[in-house]
């Protein structure tokens, strides 16, 4: 592949007011993985020549009222909807995915933690559906480590939603135990069958609880996470 | 598990575009036709068309006729009176006339109760208790059938709606004190028109949201109305007892609750009547709460504080959010039509209905209600 001039992928990344990762997924973008990153104001409503939107965690509009029920309805979301219709990728990390849930551009809502903690640490997840444009690196059934943070992950939707998020393949990874097992000690938040990242019927909107962006580099103790950008940067390609 | 109330509502709709064989005419499509009204969908996700009709039955549909301008008497009386019902504060469908034979009503999903409320003995109370027709009650009465014409609509109780999950302990409050304020409210009305409320049926519904709202008609298909001073009766013991002179009672109930109607909208004392209705700034309160089908982990920790403090009586907790919001009615989006529109206090209503939905709460995980406060009793 060395030599070959290649065009970057360009991730662009959506800052809200409050937005706090919005760095992390930048210096992934640009400086781990040699692609081109951009960051994107909630304000601006043109799109155009980005390969992936990010929308990154955080405590964007302070968390008021729910957790991203406020950000849901900045200009930028109008065309973050359309990007997604015509089929671009996008992926909501954290505060990202719930953004993504009050948008409805993903079926279902996030209560607070059964524990009604605040849970920062490492979780292992288990790879559900290695056949999306985010998990295409990764192998079927495989158990990541990645580090969650945050006090609303407990992911709930009706029955009937559920029901159908299993049977289209569309969970995409779950929180297991270090041997692979979907256990209720495993489960950090409580959410509905372990539910951690879900993707929508397209397969192009992923939105998941653990932060990919903060287990890129060795450095920082995993690079499980980095799978997950080298999956997006293949599909694109 | 008990089917959550949303799920509950999108079976009943399937099930009545089943029924109603999903036939489409004139591209709206008609979802249910029962003895005296056709519900229609037009395609507007929050309203439905409901059609009054000239047929009529009495006693369970053994006897049938045509009451000529009856479908039209029974639609204009209805929605004056639904008007009324929503200026004193009772959540009805009504959102306003389509033609003369038509209104706009929200969707509901119609709990399979009917109540009747008694202020006077009349029809099968008197019967059954051996009663002269006309003895007056101490106290109103009011009484439950389940909603089902293969079975005649039976006459049930509380317990019977609690074991057949027709509706819940909380719903079935809701509809007594709603029931018996509107008692209070027509009472005192149709006393202006020379009108006297011997006993009624009403029909209620959950909003999307899970509010009770009152539904189907008022009239005098649905009410036993007598004359004040003469006993006369004017509804629909006409047709079930060949009194005759059926068309022109309905007439006559419409023309008094016509001629009432500007009194009740509080015209004729001072020119500023309809907008008393809606203070130049008007308080509304949102209370939103997790619906009861999802877990409130706010709530159970709550709890079993309360419990650690002694307080063993707590069965349930579950805490939400209280949202004050002022608004200026000034600025309110008019109705744009140029006929009798919704009222100011109505179209405040739909304003703050629409901020619910869209943001103030998550319907996937909440429920809300608002209440709209009377001038005066904002702080």
């Amino acid at each position: 592949m060395i030599g070959v001039a290649r065009r970057p992928v360009r991730f662009g990344v959506i800052v809200f007011p409050g937005s706090n990762c919005d760095s992390d997924c930048y210096h992934v973008a640009a400086n781990v993985l040699g692609e081109k990153g951009e960051y994107v104001w909630h304000g601006r409503t043109d799109l155009g020549g980005l390969d992936c939107l990010i929308l990154p965690g955080g405590f964007s509009y302070g968390d008021y009222l729910r957790t991203g029920a406020i950000a849901r309805f900045s200009p930028v979301m109008a065309e973050v909807a359309r990007f997604a219709g015509a089929g671009g990728l996008v992926i909501g990390i954290c505060n990202g995915f719930q953004i993504l849930l009050e948008a409805g551009l993903l079926p279902g809502a996030m209560l607070r933690n059964q524990s009604l903690q605040f849970r920062c640490q490492y979780t292992h997840l288990r790879v559900e559906n290695a056949g999306t444009p985010f998990t295409r690196q990764c192998r079927p059934g495989q158990v990541l480590r990645l580090p969650i943070a945050h006090a609303e992950g407990n992911y709930t939707a009706p029955p009937q939603t559920l029901a159908e998020l299993e049977r289209e393949g569309r969970v995409v990874l779950r929180y297991v135990d270090e041997a692979g097992e979907p256990t209720a000690e495993a489960n950090p938040n409580g959410s509905a069958a372990n539910i951690a990242g879900i993707v929508n019927r397209g397969g192009n909107v992923f939105g998941l609880m653990p932060h990919p962006e903060r287990c890129a580099e060795e450095v920082l103790g995993s690079t499980d996470g980095r799978l997950i950008f080298d999956s997006i940067v293949a599909h694109v390609r | 598990m008990t089917l959550p109330a949303w799920a509950a509502s999108i079976l009943l709709t399937i099930a009545l575009f089943e029924a109603g064989g999903g036939r489409v005419e004139a591209r709206r499509t008609r979802l249910h036709e029962g003895k005296a009204k056709i519900v229609w969908d037009a395609g507007d996700p929050d309203s439905y068309a409901m059609e009054y009709k000239d047929d009529a039955t009495a006693f369970d549909g053994a006897k049938r006729g045509r009451i000529g301008g009856k479908g039209n008497c029974n639609n204009l009386i209805s929605a004056v009176l639904f008007a009324l019902l929503e200026r004193e504060g009772v959540p009805t469908h009504y959102l306003g006339t389509l033609g003369d034979h038509e209104m706009r009503v929200r969707r509901l999903t119609i709990v399979p109760v009917e109540v009747v409320v008694r202020n006077v003995a009349a029809g099968s109370l008197a019967k059954r208790l051996g009663l002269a027709e006309g003895t007056p009650l101490t106290r109103p009465v009011l009484e439950l059938y389940y909603k089902s014409d293969p079975l005649g609509d039976p006459m049930v109780n509380r317990y019977h709606v609690a074991a057949m999950g027709w509706a819940s302990e909380a719903e079935m409050d809701r509809i007594e004190s709603l029931a018996l304020r509107v008692n209070g409210i027509l009472g005192r009305a149709l006393s202006d028109c020379g009108l006297r409320l011997i006993d009624f049926k009403l029909e209620f519904g959950r909003t999307p949201s899970g509010d009770m709202v009152l539904g189907d008609e008022i009239s005098p298909d649905t009410c036993r109305l007598w004359d004040t001073t003469t006993s006369e009766k004017l509804d629909k013991d006409r047709f079930r007892r060949d009194l005759g002179g059926v068309e022109e009672a309905y007439q006559e109930v419409l023309r008094r609750v016509r001629a009432a109607a500007p009194k009740w909208r509080g015209e004729g004392q001072g020119a500023a009547a309809s907008a008393a209705a809606v203070p130049a700034i008007a308080h509304v309160h949102v209370y939103v709460t997790p619906k009861r089908t999802v877990l409130d982990p706010q709530g159970v920790a709550v709890e079993n504080a309360l419990k650690t403090m002694g307080y063993g009586e707590v069965r349930s907790v579950r805490v939400g959010k209280f949202i004050v919001l002022e608004l200026a009615e000034a600025d309110l989006p008019s109705s744009g039509g140029p006929q009798a529109g919704p009222t100011a206090a109505e179209r405040l209503r739909r304003r703050v209905d629409d901020m619910c939905r869209k943001l103030l709460s998550n319907p996937v995980i909440e429920d809300y209600r608002l209440d709209i406060l009377p001038p005066g009793r904002a702080e």
